[in-house]
């Protein structure tokens, strides 16, 4: 404990610690100082001078967010002084902001959503501001008790609403220079995209030199928006709605497993999604799926009852008798010719129901979720260590000294996991990208080890080399532990630098660099996904970077792990719970004796023979082994290419059952189709890539639809099919008995998991106004991390603090170093995505089209000259590249900064970023692109 | 690496051969002051002028002596002569002075304004009976004029760095800071907080990395002494730096000028390389255990750049906007490191005080003054310049016998003194001494050392407006008392200028003007109502004839307005800011 100390507020008594300023002290204690520039979690900026209080024996009237409490301060907060201070600078404020609602006699009668056009001016009107009944400058002025008039010429500023940007809109009418947005993006989220722009009178907010966001480096976040005090910053879509509800809950969109509060209208539809401040998994943040994604459970296209295949029409059914339908189809094909496909979003209920399904009625461990398509990903970590999962709490890298990345393009897939690592990087942390890609990250990286595609893992491997050459081991930690080292040491003598760096393309130098800055950092963590590194070559990889982390102590304490980064929403909850072929619930292998626990709690026999995984099943499909199967949800997994052309395969099979929520691309050869809700609308829980076990809320009533919880459709199959134990009443009862099998949830229900949710009501007329106390006060959920093993346990932040899970952890032999073969005769190149957004060679256009616009570049195609030379490429011609799925077309940009025989582009962000909308797919998530490295052939064309 | 009196022999030799060499040594005051006069022609057509003569001489630009109205100066020094100023030398002029002085060794009477030397010029008087010299005592511009700001030589023969040598191998950093301390000199940027205070806060603070900065963003109207120094001798300012970093145990210092400023910029960055070349800057200094690094950074076209924290954020690459305060720059300044910020002036007297003795400055000046104040004179008066008087000299004394009062015959009106935030004072008050607490009692500040005269020509309310719209136009835009409170001052101050005042504008501005001084978060807004308050004070009325007879006794507010840029008139009249996104 630093240390306590009291002072006095407005005669009240407050204790806090020493650090803190007035208003912190004051919003702790519930005593309400206004403000319109600070804002919780900022640093305070000191601008708008609303928070001044008089302090006793102080000089002059000191603004309350930038000094610090003393022992014993005497501070007034709402003396006549300071009131009139407040009104004067508010007045001032007024003279440029649109302020009919604010001074309008009516305010008092006014209430929710009321309309009155007639009382003032048309630029004035409440209903010209977005934001009107949730805007800031409102609690402040009815709190200082305004005037109904100003004595100031009022002046509209009457600029143009710049509505350009995919996302948002930007009005700079209401914009009061309080700086949060600018601060918000440079010190929250470390991009800088926005900034003051002139100054004086005129100074107002915007990308910097007049240059468009896109090129500024935004990343679509929407903190800015989520900061705005006022109208000026917010989102387009549905702007003008008012809320009814704010409800928490998980988001569904990647594994970070953000807490957002989504506000619903009194029609039903989700309207905004506003990150929660203190949720200990984003810490305020959103990124742009999670603050503009949503939109999906709105549409009308979804699926409204289940639908039975009749020939080539899909026809209505009732759910008595689609379940009747798939009940006799699929008795035919109990044993290993069916399989199961889980989604990626799924609940930890959904995905265990459906491998109990798969395993206990229809006899088969041919049971996975979508995108399971790298197991070995998290494989070696739970062999070397103990724990399938992430180390340490994903906001720890913010506190790390030094943080490896590799092969992950974390700023899109994982994006809220890139503000903890650039802000480290911004505070002095060592960044070490490896990737041959350029991605987001590589812009803050004090290191970007650029090595040939597929050859990661030898860099890594030339790392750990060199920290055994020159003993830079943590020889303590080893020693109490780990294994012995010397069949470590020994694979490690085949790293000759000098052949890893003709391996690689990476230098010496630039290795030994990275190994020193990782191994004599104090704390160092590894962020890895598998995006360019083919299968073949991805367990060697997992195996480097584990080794890496141990042989430089660098587990078992704050700020120092290993962070995996799947890909799906709730990928460890799918490992967790069992629905992946060669594990039953809690990690018992197919065949080991352990599985008898199984057994007997689901009073079955179970089948031994191994389950097929995701990758496989479609091969066997393909081959006619496997009949039937039952897919859960639609996922981007299939287009890939990893496991060859899905909707081609599918056909071949007798029956397909699909549950979802719209019609997709695998519809078009399911026998049955089974509408599912939207995560806003269930209950459940996901455990997102830290461990944490977050509760999903109903957010929604469902409507208009018969679409159900396909816990409960998984529940109704089962049943119907004479399986036993799937009475289910609600997902509780199956947490509960999760928590029965698993031994790392056994201390997790679902009542812990809500008692800390609140559902905030909307107060109207109070005074004032409880918007800006909401961020300190709202409802707080930070789940439980597992392994949690009690009911009173608090659950585990971080893995291994008093050792290993099976006392020691295991250094791992690595094979000999080489480069994986990535292409072949007819497609000759490696073509390496990144995403940079700005890039001062290219034109950028803005394109209007409905709501969201997108952005059109000239790409270029960066090749080395010698493989130009031997195309007859010239620099400027044309090119088509055409990989097995797909086919670009792009300017070749000749430079020795590639590799021969890789082909390089930067695709905009906003492409992405756009098409969540501008797409026909219902279903926006699963037209994301990925940036996985491919095998292309190039050709020149005519322009 | 020379040893310091190696150093000093040889520059000592360098500059004998000047002084009293075979040859004449012409200076030509090539400050922005000669420059704007066109001093770089006449240096030309002198060049030509010799070299069709065949007569050889060493010419030196030097920076400025002060006497601006003069320029372009060219002093001549002949062999075993007296030294001859000629006053505003035309470069068509050049070819006489040459033929009657040079060759013939007659001084054209009516070019010379004086010499300087034992010997007496027939018809000529001498500097110290000039008027406007007669009442200085120059410390800190000891230099200025006198020698070649690019030539370190020059430099150290006069005594240059031989109070750095002195106190890097004879004294204690403490003692540094305690001469300081016993010298009485105050900051001379304008708050006039003791320097050697100020140095012993940053001495407490911890660190291996302390910085020193020295502020040249000098931007009030009418105060051009800073950058004067830096263009006339920038080493001794170089050596003050130094001194202060031994004295604090400081590792760094950078010289914060504005950009565009070539003259300073140039010649501080040339004498800071000199420095590094001679050892007398970068790692063990003179051979010692002593490391001092400095540079010359940059500033953006901003007057609130010269704020002390605003000026850190600049150096650091941000936008100058004000940051709160504590901390305070002593525990973290630029960069969060410790910091000491101090003005060109107050660090330009500090070789002299180490040379001489804190006892020997604080014998110059009066009680709670010390030391000498360094004034640039300009506006309605009879001889614009930069002077260095001591302090308690009191303001009428530099008007009517330094400055020559005001011309053809007006009478003075007022005084704006400090910068415009300083606000200004009547004619009746120029009584008062120079001194940091007289000067405040009577409402004013002596600030930068700008004083800008006005006589009856001018019309009060529209300095005013003059003023308030310079301080809204340089209004960093941060905190929103300042930011609006400017613009809407200045609406007011244009319609009472305009003779379209409404009832009521008065108290309004007054309100707006008190709540700006009261919760504004840096001194530009805090200062920011003075000028208005101060005009009303001694001119209520001025402003009461504006407001109500809608007339102005001068006439000057129906002139050419300066439109101010930057307010939000901008928005309505021009085309909508095009701003992409």
């Amino acid at each position: 404990m630093a240390g306590e100390l009291t002072l006095q507020i407005d005669g009240n008594e407050v204790k806090t610690e020493p650090g803190k300023t007035i208003i912190q002290a004051a919003m702790d204690a519930g005593l309400y100082i206004p403000y319109l520039c600070y804002y919780p979690g900022m640093k305070p900026f000191g601008a708008c001078r609303m928070c001044v209080v008089e302090v006793e024996n102080a000089r002059g009237t000191p603004a309350s967010c930038t000094t610090p409490v003393a022992e014993g301060m005497v501070v007034w907060t709402k003396t006549d002084k300071i009131q009139d201070a407040r009104k004067g600078i508010m007045e001032l404020v007024v003279s440029e902001h649109p302020h009919g609602c604010l001074t309008c006699h009516r305010i008092e009668l006014c209430g929710p959503q009321d309309i009155c056009l007639r009382h003032v001016g048309v630029t004035d009107r409440c209903v010209s501001c977005p934001k009107n009944e949730r805007c800031e400058l409102k609690d402040t002025t009815q709190y200082i008790g305004m005037e109904l008039t100003t004595p100031l010429t009022y002046k509209y500023r009457n600029l143009p609403i710049q509505n350009k940007d995919p996302f948002f809109d930007l009005d700079l009418n209401l914009c009061i220079v309080c700086g949060r947005c600018v601060r918000a993006c440079e010190e929250l989220r470390v991009d800088s995209a926005i900034t003051f722009t002139e100054r004086s009178g005129v100074s107002l907010i915007g990308p910097s030199h007049g240059s468009s966001l896109l090129e500024s480096g935004c990343e679509f976040c929407g903190s800015c928006i989520d900061v705005c005090p006022v109208g000026a910053l917010v989102e387009r879509e549905y702007k003008w709605e008012k809320a009814t509800d704010r409800v928490s809950t998980t988001c569904s969109l990647c594994p970070v497993g953000c807490q957002l509060k989504l506000e619903v209208n009194k029609r039903g539809k989700v309207i905004r999604a506003i990150p929660e401040l203190d949720a200990e998994a984003n810490h305020g943040q959103a990124c742009f799926k999670g603050k503009f994604g949503f939109d999906f459970v709105n549409r009308k296209e979804r699926l409204k009852t289940p639908l039975i295949r009749h020939g080539d029409l899909l026809e209505e059914a009732t759910w008595e008798e689609a379940i009747a339908y798939i009940v006799h189809n699929l008795n035919n094909y109990v044993g290993d010719q069916f399989a199961s496909i889980g989604s990626y979003r799924g609940t930890n209920e959904e995905n265990y129901l459906l491998q109990k399904f798969t395993r206990a009625v229809m006899k088969t461990n041919n049971v996975d979720h979508s995108t399971n398509l790298k197991p070995e990903m998290t494989r070696t970590l739970r062999e070397a260590l103990g724990y399938n999962g992430a180390t340490n709490p994903i906001w720890d890298l913010e506190n790390s000294s030094c943080i490896l990345a590799v092969s992950t393009n974390v700023t899109e897939e994982h994006n809220v996991v890139s503000v903890p690592i650039k802000r480290a990087a911004k505070n002095g942390s060592k960044l070490i990208v490896i990737d041959s890609r350029e991605v987001e990250l590589t812009r803050y990286a004090t290191q970007w080890l650029r090595p040939k595609p597929g050859t990661d893992a030898v860099v890594v491997g030339g790392i750990l080399r060199v920290i055994v050459d020159e003993v830079m081991e943590d020889q303590e930690f080893i020693n109490s532990n780990c294994n012995d080292t010397q069949e470590l040491k020994k694979s490690l003598w085949q790293y000759d630098l000098v052949k890893v760096g003709i391996i690689t393309g990476v230098t010496e130098e630039e290795i030994r660099k990275a190994a020193r800055s990782f191994a004599l950092s104090d704390t160092a963590s590894i962020v890895y996904a598998l995006d360019t590194i083919p299968s073949t070559h991805s367990e060697e990889l997992v195996k480097a970077i584990t080794n890496l982390s141990l042989l430089t102590g660098n587990l078992g304490k704050p700020n120092s792990g290993i962070y995996p980064l799947r890909p799906g929403t709730n990928d460890q909850g799918s490992w967790d719970v069992g629905c992946v072929p060669d594990y039953l619930p809690g990690y018992r292998s197919v065949g080991d004796q352990s599985v008898s626990d199984v057994a007997t709690l689901w009073g079955v026999d179970l089948p031994t023979s191994q389950g097929l995984g995701i990758v496989d099943i479609f091969g066997a499909v393909e081959k006619e082994q496997i009949k039937a199967m039952l897919i859960v949800g639609d996922s981007l997994s299939y287009y890939n290419g990893s496991v060859g052309d899905v909707k081609e395969v599918i056909k071949k099979l007798d029956f397909l059952v699909v549950q979802d929520t719209f019609l997709s691309a695998l519809s078009e050869s399911a026998d049955v189709i089974l509408p599912s809700v939207t995560f806003a609308e269930k209950e459940g829980t996901y455990t997102n890539l830290e461990r944490r076990v977050q509760p999903l809320t109903k957010v929604l009533e469902t409507q208009n639809t018969q679409a159900m919880p396909d816990w409960w459709i998984l529940a109704q199959i089962g049943y119907a099919m004479e399986g036993q134990g799937f009475e289910y009443h609600c997902p509780a009862e199956i947490l509960d008995e999760i928590a029965s099998l698993v031994e790392e949830y056994s201390g997790i229900s679902y009542g812990r998991l809500v008692s800390g949710v609140s559902k905030l009501p909307i107060v109207i007329g109070a005074s004032p106004l409880p918007s800006q106390l909401l961020p300190a006060s709202a409802g707080q959920n930070n789940g439980l991390q597992w392994p949690c093993k009690a009911k009173d346990d608090l659950g585990t932040p971080i893995l291994y603090t008093s050792g290993f899970k099976n006392r020691q952890a295991l250094f791992m032999a690595l094979s000999s170093p080489e480069a994986p073969v990535m292409t072949d005769t007819d497609y000759p190149f490696v073509f390496l995505p990144g995403r940079i957004l700005h890039d001062p060679r290219r034109e950028l256009t803005v394109e209007v089209s409905g709501q969201r616009n997108s952005v059109k570049r000239e790409e270029l195609l960066e090749i080395n000259p010698s493989d130009a030379a031997s195309l007859g490429i010239a620099d400027g011609d044309w090119l088509e590249i055409t990989s097995r799925n797909k086919t670009i077309k792009a300017k070749a940009s000749l430079t020795d900064i590639v590799f021969t025989g890789t082909a390089s582009a930067t695709f905009l962000f906003a492409d992405l970023a756009t098409s969540l909308d501008s797409s026909e797919e219902p279903e926006p998530m699963s037209k994301v692109p990925t940036l996985d490295a491919s095998a292309v052939k190039i050709s020149k064309i005519k322009a | 690496m020379l040893s310091f009196a190696e150093l000093l022999n040889l520059s000592n030799r360098k500059y004998q051969e000047l002084e009293s060499g075979d040859i004449p040594w012409i200076r030509v005051g090539t400050a922005v002051c000669g420059d704007a006069a066109g001093a770089d022609d006449v240096l030309e057509s002198l060049r030509s002028e010799l070299d069709k003569r065949g007569i050889s001489a060493n010419i030196s630009p030097v920076g400025c002596i002060g006497l601006c109205y003069a320029e372009p100066l060219v002093d001549i020094l002949k062999p075993g002569q007296s030294r001859i100023f000629f006053k505003n030398v035309a470069p068509d002029q050049v070819a006489q002075l040459v033929e009657s002085y040079l060759v013939n060794n007659e001084p054209p009477q009516d070019m010379a304004l004086a010499y300087s030397g034992n010997t007496p010029v027939n018809g000529i008087p001498s500097l110290d009976s000039l008027p406007m010299w007669k009442h200085q005592v120059r410390v800190a511009m000891r230099n200025c004029g006198e020698i070649d700001p690019t030539d370190i030589y020059q430099y150290i023969a006069r005594g240059g760095y031989s109070a750095l040598n002195k106190a890097i191998f004879g004294m204690e950093p403490g003692d540094v800071v305690k001469e300081v301390q016993d010298s009485g000199l105050r900051g001379r940027g304008g708050a006039a907080f003791s320097t050697g205070t100020k140095w012993s806060f940053l001495v407490g603070s911890p660190g291996p990395v302390k910085y020193i900065l020295c502020n040249c963003e000098e931007g009030d109207p009418g105060a051009y002494n800073d950058k004067g120094i830096l263009e006339s001798d920038p080493h001794t300012l170089v050596e003050g730096t130094i001194l202060a970093g031994y004295a604090t145990g400081a590792s760094n210092g950078v010289v914060f000028i504005r950009h565009g400023h070539e003259g300073p910029i140039t010649r501080t960055q040339k004498a800071i390389d000199d420095c590094y070349e001679l050892g007398l800057l970068g790692d063990n200094i003179l051979g010692s255990s002593f490391s001092f690094h400095m540079e010359v950074s940059l500033t953006g076209d901003s007057y609130v750049a010269g704020e002390e924290t605003a000026l850190m954020e600049s150096i650091e690459g941000k936008r100058a906007m004000p940051r709160f305060r504590p901390p305070f720059p002593a525990q973290s300044g630029v960069w969060g490191l410790p910091t000491n910020i101090n003005n060109i002036k107050t660090l330009s007297y500090v070789p002299e005080i180490i040379s001489k003795g804190g006892e020997w400055f604080s014998s110059i000046g009066i009680e709670r003054s010390k030391g000498t104040a360094i004034l640039c004179l300009s506006g309605n008066i009879t001889r614009p310049g930069m002077i260095e008087v001591p302090m308690g000299i009191t303001l009428k004394e530099i008007l009517e016998d330094i400055a020559g009062g005001s011309p053809d015959g007006h009478s003075l009106k007022f005084l704006q003194t400090g910068g415009p935030l300083g606000g200004v004072l009547s004619a009746d008050q120029i009584d008062i001494p120079l001194d940091f607490e007289a000067m405040a009692q009577a409402g004013a500040i002596l600030g930068s050392g700008g004083i800008i005269a006005a006589d009856d020509r001018a019309c009060a309310v529209d300095m005013t407006r003059l003023l308030i719209a310079f301080c809204q136009y340089e209004s960093c835009g941060k905190c929103f008392p300042c930011r609006l409170g400017m613009t809407n001052i200045i609406e007011i101050l244009e319609r009472i200028c305009n003779f379209e005042s409404r009832p009521g504008d008065m108290e309004l501005m007054r309100n707006i003007g008190q709540n700006m001084a009261g919760t504004s978060l840096c001194g530009h807004g805090q200062l920011g109502w003075n000028p208005v308050q101060s005009a009303l004070r001694f001119f209520p009325e001025e402003f009461a004839e504006h407001m109500e007879e809608k007339k102005c006794r001068t006439g000057q507010c129906l002139g050419p307005i300066i439109t101010p840029q930057r307010t939000r008139s901008r928005w309505t009249s021009a085309q909508p800011l095009e701003l992409r996104i």
